[in-house]
């Protein structure tokens, strides 16, 4: 990820008096414009279409569902993530820009919930991934979401919802973790070393054994081929 | 109609070797036949009753009998009755033959079966993994697959019992289930 490295970042410089100012309407301009990911898993997500639409309204606050990833600022958990699904939340997660947020919804993402025996599905999400906010409950009414939602808000404009941080910091953790569930040579298409160094956030814990381990078996990610039209392909003979 | 065709069916069911036949009720018949005689039933059941509709294959993990019961629903739409075809298979080598030739969704069925229990169907067109396709522990749902063992090895579990639920539960409210009551592995004996 060479061509990370070459967009100059410009340093912040801390001389302006404003720049307080300035930083507190970012974040308040940041806390009302949040835009979920449309991704929901397991079974609380039923929840949120009565919470979206016109009786709790979450539009009210600024918050919208959003369809892609890239877009996205705050990844709902909501319910029971499967191990085949943790992978798949783990991708996206990594697709999203920061600052990103994740609210585990339902308690199967604080324990595991009524699927605590349950060999298919992961117990702890924040292990896997740093997570901002829990709203247990089984599941938790609209109400609930929207108070969560309003608890995130104003953390974010308080300056203290950067648990994405965290992901960059201590990434050899969590790829720890990851690499126990889903094996050795697990990798995902996002270079997150790079990306910590980017956003100036390399640590003790970002590189370590894991990180290691996943250098001995990271496949070079090749660019897709970029085609316009439609060209059928032409069937094996 | 209905009770001609269930003499019919009566019938027809008499000439296979070794067959019990118990009626649940007016639309349902149990039917216990030797492991050997079910591609026969489900011929003639098919071919000669109407039962084209093949519902379910459902297995059950008799391990203490050592057994496999695999259970197959036959569904007619002329008499709208079902029959159910039970027969059992030894637990080890656990291998069955397929009816793909007869009920094509059996396929299907197979291949859930095959991924949940282990058990082999021979000429079922496919025995690849359906679902669990991340999946290289045994077949989960057998019985000596100790899944509270499995999750305690392979991923680590948090208490949830935060202050605002014991003061709800001093009150009289509110539900705390210990994991020593929950949990099988940590119940004391």
């Amino acid at each position: 990820m060479s061509s990370i490295k070459q967009i100059p970042v410009v340093e912040a410089k801390r001389t302006n008096p404003l720049a307080r100012v300035f930083d507190d309407l970012v974040r308040f301009c940041r806390s009302r414009s949040l835009f979920i990911l449309h991704y929901c898993t397991g079974c609380g997500a039923i929840e949120l279409p009565p919470a979206m639409t016109s009786r709790f309204d979450m539009e009210r606050l600024g918050i919208q569902p959003m369809v892609s990833p890239r877009q996205a600022d705050i990844l709902l958990i909501t319910g029971y993530v499967s191990i085949k699904t943790l992978k798949r939340v783990i991708l996206t997660y990594e697709q999203m820009g920061s600052p990103k947020y994740v609210i585990g919804i339902c308690s199967c993402t604080v324990n595991g919930g009524m699927y605590w025996q349950s060999y298919a599905t992961a117990k702890k999400l924040d292990e896997y991934m740093p997570v901002d906010l829990y709203i247990a409950g089984c599941m938790p009414r609209p109400e609930a979401v929207i108070e969560g939602l309003q608890q995130l808000m104003d953390r974010i404009h308080a300056g203290e919802a950067n648990s994405w941080e965290d992901y960059y910091r201590n990434y050899d953790y969590y790829l720890g973790n990851q690499q126990k569930l889903f094996g050795e040579d697990w990798q995902t298409p996002t270079d997150v070393i790079s990306e910590a160094k980017h956003y100036d956030l390399l640590s003790n814990g970002t590189l370590g054994d894991h990180t290691r381990l996943l250098e001995q078996h990271q496949k070079p990610l090749e660019a897709l081929e970029m085609r316009l039209g439609h060209e059928q392909k032409e069937p094996a003979k | 109609m209905s009770k001609q065709i269930t003499h019919w069916l009566d019938d027809l069911l008499a000439e296979i070797e070794g067959i019990v036949v118990r009626r649940k009720s007016s639309r349902r018949v149990r039917v216990d036949v030797p492991a050997d005689a079910l591609p026969a039933l489900l011929e003639l059941l098919q071919g000669r009753a109407g039962y084209i509709h093949l519902s379910a294959i459902s297995c059950v993990d008799w391990i203490k009998e050592d057994e496999f019961e695999l259970v197959y629903h036959v569904w007619s739409y002329e008499s709208h009755s079902l029959v159910s075809a039970h027969i059992r298979i030894a637990r080890e080598p656990g291998v069955y033959l397929s009816v793909y030739d007869l009920y094509q969704p059996a396929a299907f069925f197979e291949r859930d079966i095959h991924e949940m229990y282990g058990i082999h169907f021979e000429g079922s067109p496919n025995m690849e993994k359906f679902i669990l396709t991340e999946w290289d522990g045994p077949p989960p749902m057998r019985k000596e697959f100790d899944s509270e063992a499995y999750i305690n090895e392979h991923l680590s579990w948090q208490e949830y019992n935060p202050e605002w639920l014991q003061e709800l539960v001093a009150e009289g409210g509110g539900v705390i289930i210990p994991p020593e009551e929950q949990r099988f592995s940590q119940k004391k004996k």
